[in-house]
């Protein structure tokens, strides 16, 4: 059923479907919006690219709920998919798993913790990884550089977090990365921000260091469904 | 009864297993002289205490039911229900503490705060009740009160508080030192009934100031006036600070912790003492009923004596001379002879009988009034039924029934076994709303449900003993389902035409995966090659096919049945003939259509301890479950998975044993989904054998 699922593939939209494979060291994304504006659609979109590819992926949510976090994998695959559910396609179903925090009890100590249980008992090896929620505005560089570092021992290939922007805030890096990430920007091999203009959602593809296409490139998506378009 | 509420106090001792509670009552029952001796609950003397009058809870040590008593110390009227502290037991808990003021919270000073401990304390801050923490048996070798005070604020997260400090520990436990009084008590006598009380050692003098400095400090943010006293220095009224105490307390802000030894006779009165100061009255709480006549709207219960009756059901024991109805009184008054009205039912009854309990031994009495618990003799009615009097229709809120986790099957020996294992149930089921029973309309078995392995051990051993019925235990048999995967032609004659009148019918059709629901049926016959009357008669066959399969004798489901072809005979075809063609042509097309065998799949959700979060999920795995999603809540974690039901049984025990009893697991069901191939073979190999043995 995965093979017959027609899909826009965003992976292969930015040409990191190749990262997917391989012992390449782990490619750090980063999908940058304000509030509401689709970051998770955008994440889950990723997620599942990689679980059609066979990736293992571990979606980490603070703030959210498991089922909150299930109905974006359903809603968004149904859009894909014509009504299809995730849980009727076991051989996919088989490569997500979910973890929620508290946003005041999400750690990379009990991160790490917790995978550490999931790899070391054989229960679930995670290839990709979503943080959806991560506060960039209360943890600094350092601890970034832990986390990108304990993904890289993990043999993790592929991990995406969002971030939240805000209007007000006119903070910039060099790469045109807004705040609260423009100091944390060099971490990151891929940052895309999505922007409304007018009528049109924009995924403004900032840096992209692996990509097979240019920064300064725009992504279209549809805006009543956030999913990136086709060509 | 004492018509004075200021003087009455209804209040449970609740605990890990093996903390003390009984052994505490029984204490308390001497000391307020209602029972003459003491007889300890593993006594040499096989006697028993007084609270455990069942035989086996005689036997095994341990209390299963509640039990209820009464007795009186200084002015002080003291209704006291002892509970069980095994989990499985939990419904008793969870209806004494729903109809009581107060609790003691009873606490092992080596073990500390236990799983049960969690629960318990989670079931009194369900029901608003108040709480003193007694740490118990601080002559046991590795007793640390001061470590369990800190385990009380930090794993139960109360504002806990040593309110004395224990003079010598282990083997040298010899009194207790009273931080509000600031003297020290001994207790005397053959059973520690002589209190003496004296000046606090010299080398225990500088401890006690600092920690009294401490408590009142802490106390004083519970009162304006004893926070004036201590700034302006100088000697402090003890009655202010048993004022302060009892208003945090009876705000659920602050937790007296005291300290002794039930089995040594120590500190118990004092304990008492701390009853009477600290654990409301039934004036002092806040108890809401719902009026019927107005959408269920809550009021405040009046506990006037003069206003109409309410009163609420929270046990039954279902004995040889009629049924004994456990009630509390919140409002007005009960006399013999009187007619109540059950609110469920809406049925007047006449109460015959209306007796104080004091364990298994009934005390017959005329009235009652309210912040009474008594007991009504003769009158059928289920826990948790609210009865008033003419004049007023309400309903008190019920108590909190958790659903059964294990199943077992039961099978009785013999056809009397059977009729007195139905009579058993009855009666058990009415009693306990966590045991549940049913017969599984597919395999025929009688199942039987509850809170854990010793629930289930304890109800048949009572069927045993109490109803003569001997019962054989077992697994309950899972549903299992048949499906097919694919698509399957079928061309099948059913003919028998040997002289005389025959049987003569063909149909000809396929069967295929059918996505939603479990059976369809298609007529896509035309020219008449099936004559209309026997159309029908091909559904009523496919219809029989699908109740058993072939691999596994499991009923078939998603399924769609068409016929497209078929022939007839003019005088040879009738009904049967048809049912019968359908059949064949079904067992012909089944079996091209590669059938598979599903099993049911349940949605299990586990709720425990972030530290052990890595085994749950392992256990979870080693079931063939599939880990969903992990959500953490502070310290504690859940864990969802889907995991198939034959993996689920006697999980719970695994559980508790992989959390130190501190996680817990709800369970439904999902969905069907195909079983693995060896799990597959094996069924359908015990089918064959089952088949060829008969």
């Amino acid at each position: 059923m995965g093979n017959e699922l027609i899909i826009s593939n965003p992976l292969r939209a930015l040409g990191l479907e190749e990262k997917t494979g391989g012992n390449a060291q782990a490619m750090m994304g980063l999908v940058m919006a304000r509030a509401g504006l689709g970051k998770t659609a955008i994440l889950v979109q990723f997620a599942l690219d990689c679980m059609l590819l066979g990736n293992k992926v571990l979606h980490v949510s603070i703030g959210e709920g498991v089922d909150k976090t299930r109905s974006w994998y359903d809603d968004i695959l149904s859009l894909l998919t014509d009504g299809e559910k995730l849980e009727s396609i076991p051989e996919v179903m088989k490569n997500r798993m979910i973890m929620t925090f508290k946003e005041n009890s999400f750690s990379k100590a009990k991160l790490e913790e917790r995978l550490d249980d999931l790899v070391q008992q054989n229960i679930y090896k995670p290839e990709c990884l979503i943080i959806d929620g991560y506060d960039f505005e209360r943890n600094d560089k350092k601890s970034l550089e832990e986390l990108r570092h304990f993904m890289n021992e993990r043999g993790l290939k592929m991990i995406w977090f969002s971030a939240v922007s805000h209007r007000d805030d006119k903070r910039v890096s060099l790469d045109g990365v807004p705040a609260p990430c423009h100091e944390v920007d060099s971490l990151f091999d891929t940052v895309l921000l999505i922007k409304p203009e007018g009528d049109a959602m924009k995924l403004n593809i900032l840096k992209c260091d692996s990509c097979a296409v240019d920064p300064g490139s725009i992504l279209m998506l549809d805006p009543s469904t956030m999913l990136i378009k086709q060509g | 009864m004492s018509k004075d509420l200021s003087k009455v106090r209804n209040i449970g001792i609740s605990a890990h297993i093996d903390s003390g509670k009984t052994t505490l009552t029984e204490r308390i029952l001497f000391y307020t002289k209602r029972i003459h001796a003491i007889h300890e609950v593993r006594g040499k003397d096989g006697v028993g205490a007084k609270m455990d009058s069942m035989e086996l809870e005689k036997e095994r040590g341990i209390t299963i039911q509640s039990a209820a008593t009464y007795c009186s110390w200084k002015d002080i009227d003291i209704n006291i229900i002892d509970t069980p502290g095994h989990v499985d037991f939990t419904v008793e808990v969870e209806r004494a503490l729903r109809v009581l003021d107060g609790a003691v919270l009873v606490l092992c000073s080596v073990g500390g705060v236990q799983s049960q401990s969690i629960t318990v304390n989670r079931q009194m801050t369900r029901y608003n009740v108040p709480r003193i923490a007694f740490i118990n048996k601080c002559d046991r070798t590795g007793a640390n009160p001061e470590k369990v005070t800190r385990q009380l604020r930090e794993k139960l997260e109360l504002n806990a508080h040593l309110m004395q400090m224990p003079i010598g520990l282990e083997s040298d436990l010899n009194g207790i030192v009273d931080l509000v009084t600031m003297k020290a008590f001994y207790y005397d006598g053959e059973s520690g009934e002589d209190i003496r009380i004296d000046s606090i050692p010299a080398n225990m003098l500088a401890e006690a100031e600092e920690k009294r400095e401490a408590l009142l400090e802490e106390v004083s943010m519970y009162s304006e006036e004893l926070m004036e006293a201590l700034l302006e220095g100088g000697e402090v009224d003890t009655d202010l600070v048993y004022d302060a105490v009892r208003k945090g307390t009876l705000a659920l802000e602050f937790t007296p912790v005291l300290v002794g030894s039930a089995y040594k006779n120590k500190g118990v009165q004092s304990l008492l003492d701390a009853v009477e100061s600290y654990l409301p009255c039934p004036t002092d709480v806040t108890n809401m009923a719902l009026d019927l006549t107005e959408d269920e709207k809550e009021f405040a219960v009046t506990n006037d004596p003069k206003d109409p009756l309410i009163m609420l059901a929270f046990k039954l024991e279902d004995g040889r001379y009629g049924q004994l109805t456990y009630t509390r009184t919140y409002q007005g008054t009960l006399a013999k002879g009187d007619t109540i009205y059950n609110r469920r039912t809406g049925k007047k009854v006449k109460v015959g009988r209306l007796c104080r309990m004091h364990s298994n031994e009934m005390e017959e009495i005329d009235s009652c009034g309210s912040g009474d618990i008594v007991a009504l003799f003769g009158i059928d009615c289920a826990s948790g039924d609210t009865f008033t009097s003419d004049g007023i229709s309400c309903s008190m809120t019920s108590m909190h029934i958790p659903e059964p986790v294990i199943s077992l099957a039961v099978i009785p020996s013999d056809n009397k076994a059977q009729i007195n294992m139905s009579k058993a149930l009855n009666r058990f089921t009415k009693e306990d709303p966590t045991f549940k029973t049913f017969v599984d309309h597919e395999t025929g078995e009688t199942i039987i449900s509850g809170m854990g392995e010793l629930h289930l051990e304890v109800y048949i051993e009572r069927m045993k003993r109490e109803y003569g019925a001997v019962v054989e235990v077992g697994a309950p048999q899972v549903a299992y389902r048949e499906t097919i995967s694919q698509r399957g032609d079928f061309n099948y004659t059913h003919k028998k035409q040997t002289g005389g009148s025959g049987q003569f019918g063909r149909v000809s059709g396929y069967l295929e995966p059918l996505e939603e629901g479990e059976y369809e049926f298609v007529d896509s016959i035309v020219g008449g090659v099936i004559p209309r009357e026997f159309i029908g008669s091909c559904d009523k066959g496919f219809k029989k096919s699908v109740e058993k399969g072939s691999l596994c004798g499991a009923p078939i489901t998603g399924v769609r049945c068409v016929i497209n072809d078929g022939a007839y005979h003019a005088v040879d075809s009738s009904d049967v003939a048809f049912q019968l063609a359908a059949i064949g042509g079904f067992k012909e097309g089944y079996l091209k259509a590669k059938p598979i065998i599903m099993e049911p799949i349940m949605k299990v959700a586990v709720e425990g301890p972030s530290e052990f979060q890595g085994s749950v999920m392992g256990s979870i795995n080693q079931r063939r479950g599939m880990i969903i999603g992990t959500t953490e809540e502070g310290n504690y974690s859940v864990v969802e998975a889907e995991v198939p039901l034959s993996e689920m049984f006697g999980y719970s025990t695994t559980l508790r044993s992989l959390t130190q009893g501190k996680a817990e697991f709800t369970m439904e069901f999902a969905t069907f989904k195909q079983v693995p191939k060896s799990v597959s073979e094996q069924l359908v190999k015990e089918y064959q054998d089952q088949r060829k043995n008969g």
